[in-house]
C-alpha cells in the first residue's frame, strides 16, 4: 500500500466517511473500506490500522451498533449499523464539512 | 456523554468477549481480502501473505482498538494496585507494620474526632435548630415561671418555652422506688422545639403526660409498645406515658446529657431555662432589643441585660463560655494529630527504606524507558493501598471503641450518654486522613526513589539523612506526648493518694431522696436509729454536705470575743449529727463532738481556729455575726471539703438539727466495722422499708470519690496511652533506621574489621548514630514539651506543677531506655559481620 500515491485523508473526515457509507445500510468493516475506496475512485484508502479503532471509538460514542451476521461470501462477519445518534452526527458533520469546503473554495478563488 | 460512560463501563465486564470478537473480525477481514486477491488470480498462499501485509500489525490494531474503550488511568491504576498488592504480600512484615502504625493512629484520631464533634457540635434533636435560640433573661441561666409567662404573653417570639433539666423524681413501681432524671418542661415545650418522637404524642397544653426516653423504655418496659398509655407513679402522682423518644434523641442541654423522661413542671417554683423560636425574618439582635425593652417592665430592679444566643452548633460553644471544655477536646485532637504525625513519619521512613532497597529495580525500569511520572504513580499506588487498608482498619477500631463509649455510663452524678454514630463528617475526615497520609508517606519516597540516576544507584547519602530527620522528629513528638501523659499520671497518683483528711475505706454513703421535704427530719432520725442497730455498723451520722460531693461556701465577717475588729473569712459549711467525726474519722483536736440537742454551738477546723483566734485556745469562745452569737465547743482536724486540690480551707460545722430550710434528700454516712461492700445492699433495703416512696442510693465512700478523680483519670489514661503508643512507634522508627543503616554499611564495617577495627569501635559506630538521633530528638522534644505543657495547669491539682523538672527527667530516662533497646538489635547485627562475607559481596 505504501508505494501507491493516495492523498492524505483530511483530518477529522474519517468518521464522516464511515457514517456516510453506513447510511446506505449495515455493512462489515471490510466492505466499508472497499466501498470508500471504490466511491472515491481509488483516491481514498482507509488503512485497516485506523479503520477498526475508529469503528470502535464510534461504538463507544453510541453512533454505531454492531451485530454478527453472515457475509456475502458465507462467513461470520460483524455488521455495523447507524444509530439515530449516528444519523444526526452524520448530518451535522456533512453540513459543517460543506460549509468548510465552500469557504476554502471561496478563499482559493478570490485571493 | 452518558452513553459513552455507560458503554465504557460495560466494556469492563465483557473484556474477554471483546478480545475474541476483535480477533474474529480481523480474521474475517484477512480472509475476505485474500479471497479477493485469489479471485484476481493470485495463488492462495500469496493472496494470504499479501492480505496480511496490507493489514499491518494486528497487535497494533488490537492495542489501538482496546484503548478506544478503556479508561486509561483506571486500567493503569488497576495494574498499579495489583502490582502493589503483590509487592506488599512479598513483604508482609513491612506491610503489617505500616498498616498497624497508621491504623492505630487513624483509629485514635477518628475516635477522638467522633467524641469531639458529638460533645461540642452535635445538634439537639429539634425542628430547625437555626431559628431556636436560648434566652438568658437578666443574665441568669434559669428564669422564674412568672417571667416565662410574662414573655409568653409579650409575643416577641414565635413561641417561648422553658425546661428545667436538673430535676429528679421518685418512681414507685411494685415495692421499689427508683430515682429517675427528669426534665421538667412547660406545656408548650414540645410544640416550640419540635422534638421528634419515636412513638406516641408529645406533652401538649391541656394534655399532660410524660414522654419517656428510649433507654427507660427498653430498660423498664422491655421495648413493649404497650408502654404507651401505661401509668407511672411519680412523686406520689399518677402520670400516663404518652410518648417515647427515639434512641438518638439529643437534649437541648447537650453534652451527652440524657434524662430518663420529660414531665410537665409540677412545682410553680421550678425555675426554667428558656428556649424560643425567632419569628421569621427577624434576627437575634432585633429580638434582643425588643426583649430588653419588654423585660425591664417585668423586672424593674434588674438592670443586667438579657442574652439571646444560639441553641445549637459552634455558636453555642462560644456564647456559653465553654472554652475549657473546648480546650480539653482541642488538646485531645492535637495529641491524636501528633500521634498520626509520628505514624506518618514512621511509614514514610519505612517506605523510604523500601524505595532505597529498590533503587536498582527502579534504575533498570527508568533506563528501559519507563516514564518518571508513571513510576511515581506506581509507587504512590503502593502507599495509597497502604493508606486505604490502614483507614479501613482504623475505622473499624473507631467503630468498636465508639460503640463501647456509647454503651458505657460514666460514673457521674448526671445521666450522660453519648450517641456516637459514624456520620459523613467522620467519613470525610477519615478519607482526608487516608489521602493526606498517602501523599505525605508516599510522595516523598516516590520522588526520592525516581530522582536517582543509574550510575549513582548505590548512593545512599541523602536518603539516610532524611530518615534520620524523620526519626528525630518522631522522638521529639513522643517526648512532648509522654511529658503531658506523665504529668496527668502524676496528677492522678497525687490526687488519689491525697489524704482527704477523712476515712474512705470503711465509710458508706447512703442518700435517701424523699417525695416531699416535709418529713426529712423525722426520716433522718428514724434512719439513724435503724442504722445504728444494724449488725456490722460501727456508727452512723447524717450530714447536709457529703465531702467532695457537694459544697456550701460562705464568706462572712465574724467578730470574736477575743478581738474587737471583725475578720472576713471564706469557709466551707456543713451541718452534721453527733458521731459525724467518728464516722469520718476526723480527729477532734480540742473540745468535744456534738451532742444531741446541741444548739448555738459550733465545731470549727484548725484552719478556721487559726484564722479567728490565732494561737489561743478557742474552746468556749464565741463568734458573732448578724445571725447571732455561737459558742465554739470543738476543734476538728483540717480535711478536704469540696475538691482534692483545695489547701486547708477553713471549715465550720453546725448541729444537723439547725440546718436551715428543708431538703428532700437525706444523706447518711455510715462507718462499717469491716469492709463496707457487704453492708451496702442491706442498708439500701432497710432504709427503703422506712419509706417506700423514697429512692435510696447506697455506695462505699471510695466509689463516691471517683467523681473527684475523673478528670485526672481521663487525662492520664488518654494521654498516657497515646504517649506510649507514640513512644512505641518512635522506637520502631529508630530501630528500623539503625538496622537499615547497618545493613547499608555492612561492606564498610567488613572493611573496617578486616583492617583491624575492634568490636568496640564497630559498636561505637551504631551507638553513635543512635545517640545522635535520639539525643537530638529528645533535646528538641524537651524544649517543645516545656512550652507545650504549660497550659495544662488548668487541668491539674495545685500540688503538681507542669514545669516540674522531675517529669522531664523521667521522660528522658524512659526515652534513653527505649533507644537503648532499639539499638541492641542493629548493634548485634553489626558485630556479627563476617569481614570475609561482607567483602565478597562488594
Amino acid at each position: 500500500m505504501g508505494e501507491r500515491n493516495t492523498p492524505e485523508l483530511l483530518p477529522g473526515t474519517l468518521y464522516m466517511l464511515i457514517l456516510r457509507t453506513l447510511a446506505a445500510g449495515p455493512m462489515h468493516g471490510y466492505a466499508i473500506a472497499k466501498r470508500v475506496k471504490e466511491a472515491s475512485r481509488d483516491d481514498i484508502a482507509i488503512e485497516e490500522g485506523s479503520l477498526y479503532p475508529a469503528l470502535n471509538r464510534m461504538l463507544v460514542k453510541g453512533w454505531l451498533k454492531a451485530e454478527w451476521g453472515i457475509s456475502d461470501n458465507n462467513r461470520k462477519a460483524r455488521f455495523y449499523r447507524l444509530t439515530p445518534e449516528g444519523q444526526k452526527q452524520l448530518e451535522q458533520e456533512a453540513a459543517e464539512f460543506d460549509r468548510m469546503i465552500r469557504a476554502i473554495q471561496l478563499v482559493m478563488r478570490t485571493v | 456523554m452518558l452513553t459513552e460512560l455507560w458503554n465504557r463501563l460495560t466494556y469492563l465486564f465483557r473484556r474477554n468477549r471483546f478480545e475474541t470478537e476483535l480477533d474474529a473480525e480481523l480474521q474475517f477481514h484477512l480472509e475476505s481480502r485474500a479471497d479477493e486477491l485469489y479471485a484476481a488470480g493470485m495463488s492462495r498462499r500469496e493472496a494470504r501473505a499479501q492480505a496480511r501485509r496490507e493489514l499491518g500489525s494486528a497487535a497494533h490494531i488490537q492495542e489501538e482498538t482496546r484503548s478506544a474503550w478503556q479508561f486509561r488511568w483506571l486500567e493503569d491504576l488497576h495494574a498499579d494496585l495489583r502490582y502493589a498488592v503483590r509487592g506488599l504480600r512479598r513483604n508482609p512484615a513491612f506491610a503489617a507494620t505500616a498498616i498497624a502504625c497508621l491504623a492505630l493512629a487513624i483509629g485514635a484520631n477518628t475516635t477522638i474526632f467522633s467524641l469531639t464533634t458529638e460533645v461540642l457540635f452535635s445538634q439537639p434533636s429539634v425542628r430547625d435548630a437555626d431559628s431556636l435560640v436560648s434566652i438568658r433573661v437578666g443574665g441568669s441561666s434559669h428564669a422564674t415561671q412568672a417571667a416565662w409567662r410574662f414573655l409568653y404573653g409579650a409575643k416577641i417570639f414565635d413561641g417561648i418555652a422553658g425546661e428545667n433539666e436538673e430535676s429528679e423524681t421518685n418512681w414507685r413501681h411494685g415495692d421499689v422506688s427508683e430515682r429517675l432524671f427528669v426534665v421538667r418542661v412547660t406545656d408548650n415545650f414540645f410544640a416550640v422545639t419540635g422534638i421528634p418522637l419515636a412513638a406516641g404524642r408529645p406533652i401538649e397544653p391541656g394534655a399532660p403526660g410524660v414522654v419517656i426516653s428510649h433507654r427507660l423504655w427498653q430498660r423498664r418496659f422491655s421495648g413493649d409498645p404497650a408502654a404507651l398509655g401505661a401509668s407511672m407513679l411519680l412523686d406520689g402522682k399518677l402520670y400516663s406515658v404518652v410518648g417515647i423518644l427515639p434512641r438518638d434523641h439529643r437534649t437541648v442541654t447537650g453534652f451527652g446529657f440524657s434524662p430518663d423522661l420529660y414531665a410537665p413542671t409540677a412545682d410553680p417554683k421550678t425555675r426554667v431555662a428558656l428556649f424560643a423560636r425567632l419569628p421569621e425574618g427577624v434576627d437575634r439582635a432585633a429580638v434582643q432589643a425588643r426583649l430588653d425593652a419588654v423585660y425591664r417592665q417585668f423586672d424593674v430592679q434588674n438592670r443586667t441585660p438579657s442574652e439571646v444566643s444560639a441553641a445549637a452548633g459552634l455558636e453555642r460553644v462560644s456564647s456559653q463560655k465553654l472554652f475549657s471544655v473546648a480546650a480539653f477536646f482541642g488538646m485531645l485532637l492535637a495529641v491524636a494529630g501528633l500521634v498520626l504525625l509520628i505514624a506518618c513519619a514512621n511509614v514514610a521512613s519505612l517506605l523510604l527504606a523500601r524505595a532505597s532497597s529498590r533503587v536498582q529495580e527502579i534504575a533498570i525500569r527508568l533506563s528501559i524507558g519507563a516514564g518518571r511520572g508513571r513510576l511515581i504513580r506506581q509507587l504512590l499506588a503502593e502507599s495509597l493501598l497502604l493508606a486505604m487498608c490502614a483507614t479501613a482498619a482504623g475505622l473499624s477500631i473507631n467503630l468498636v471503641i465508639t460503640s463501647m463509649l456509647s454503651r458505657i455510663r460514666l460514673p457521674l452524678p448526671l445521666p450522660l450518654q453519648f450517641t456516637i454514630e459514624p456520620d459523613w463528617r467522620l467519613l470525610a475526615y477519615a478519607s482526608t486522613l487516608a489521602i493526606g497520609t498517602c501523599l505525605f508517606a508516599g510522595l516523598l519516597p516516590a520522588f526520592r526513589a525516581t530522582r536517582i540516576l543509574v550510575p549513582q544507584a548505590r548512593q545512599v547519602g541523602r536518603g539516610s539523612t532524611l530518615r534520620g530527620v524523620l526519626v528525630a522528629v518522631q522522638v521529639a513528638v513522643s517526648v512532648v506526648l509522654l511529658s503531658a501523659g506523665l504529668l496527668f499520671l502524676r496528677n492522678l497518683i497525687r490526687a488519689s493518694s491525697t489524704n482527704p483528711g477523712f476515712d474512705v475505706h470503711q465509710t458508706i454513703w447512703s442518700r435517701m431522696t424523699l417525695v416531699s421535704e416535709t418529713r426529712s427530719r423525722e426520716v433522718a432520725a428514724a434512719g439513724l436509729d435503724l442504722l445504728r442497730a444494724l449488725p456490722g455498723v460501727d456508727s452512723a451520722a447524717a450530714a447536709r454536705v457529703v465531702p467532695l460531693n457537694g459544697n456550701i461556701t460562705n464568706g462572712l465577717s465574724i467578730r470574736t470575743d477575743r478581738g474587737a475588729s471583725s475578720v472576713h473569712v471564706l469557709f466551707r459549711m456543713n451541718y452534721v449529727t453527733p458521731d459525724y467525726f467518728r464516722v469520718m474519722q476526723i480527729r477532734i483536736r480540742a473540745g468535744r463532738e456534738f451532742q444531741p440537742h446541741d444548739r448555738d454551738v459550733a465545731i470549727i477546723n484548725e484552719a478556721m481556729a487559726q484564722r479567728l483566734f490565732g494561737n489561743s485556745d478557742p474552746i468556749g469562745r464565741t463568734m458573732t455575726w448578724d445571725a447571732g452569737t455561737i459558742r465554739v465547743v470543738g476543734v476538728a482536724a483540717n480535711s478536704k471539703y469540696f475538691t482534692l486540690g483545695e489547701q486547708d480551707m477553713p471549715a465550720y460545722y453546725a448541729p444537723y438539727d439547725t440546718t436551715p430550710g428543708a431538703r428532700a434528700a437525706v444523706d447518711f454516712l455510715i462507718r462499717a466495722v469491716g469492709r463496707p461492700e457487704p453492708l451496702v445492699p442491706e442498708i439500701s433495703r432497710r432504709l427503703g422499708e422506712l419509706d417506700r416512696t423514697a429512692a435510696v442510693e447506697t455506695k462505699p465512700m471510695s466509689q463516691a470519690l471517683a467523681f473527684a478523680l475523673l478528670p485526672s483519670q481521663v487525662g492520664a489514661a488518654v494521654l498516657g496511652a497515646v504517649g506510649l503508643l507514640g513512644l512505641v512507634l518512635a522506637a520502631v522508627g529508630l530501630y528500623g533506621a539503625l538496622l537499615y543503616s547497618v545493613s547499608r554499611r555492612l561492606p564498610e564495617i567488613g572493611v573496617r574489621m578486616a583492617l583491624g577495627a575492634s568490636p568496640g569501635s564497630v559498636l561505637g559506630l551504631v551507638v553513635r548514630q543512635s545517640a545522635i538521633l535520639a539525643g537530638f530528638g529528645s533535646l528538641v522534644g524537651l524544649a517543645l514539651a516545656i512550652l507545650a505543657v504549660r497550659p495544662l495547669a488548668m487541668f491539674l491539682i495545685p500540688e503538681v506543677h507542669p514545669t516540674d523538672p522531675l517529669t522531664f527527667v523521667l521522660v528522658a530516662v524512659a526515652l534513653f531506655a527505649v533507644a537503648l533497646a532499639a539499638t541492641i538489635g542493629p548493634a548485634v547485627r553489626a558485630l556479627r559481620v563476617d569481614p570475609a562475607t561482607a567483602l565478597r559481596h562488594e
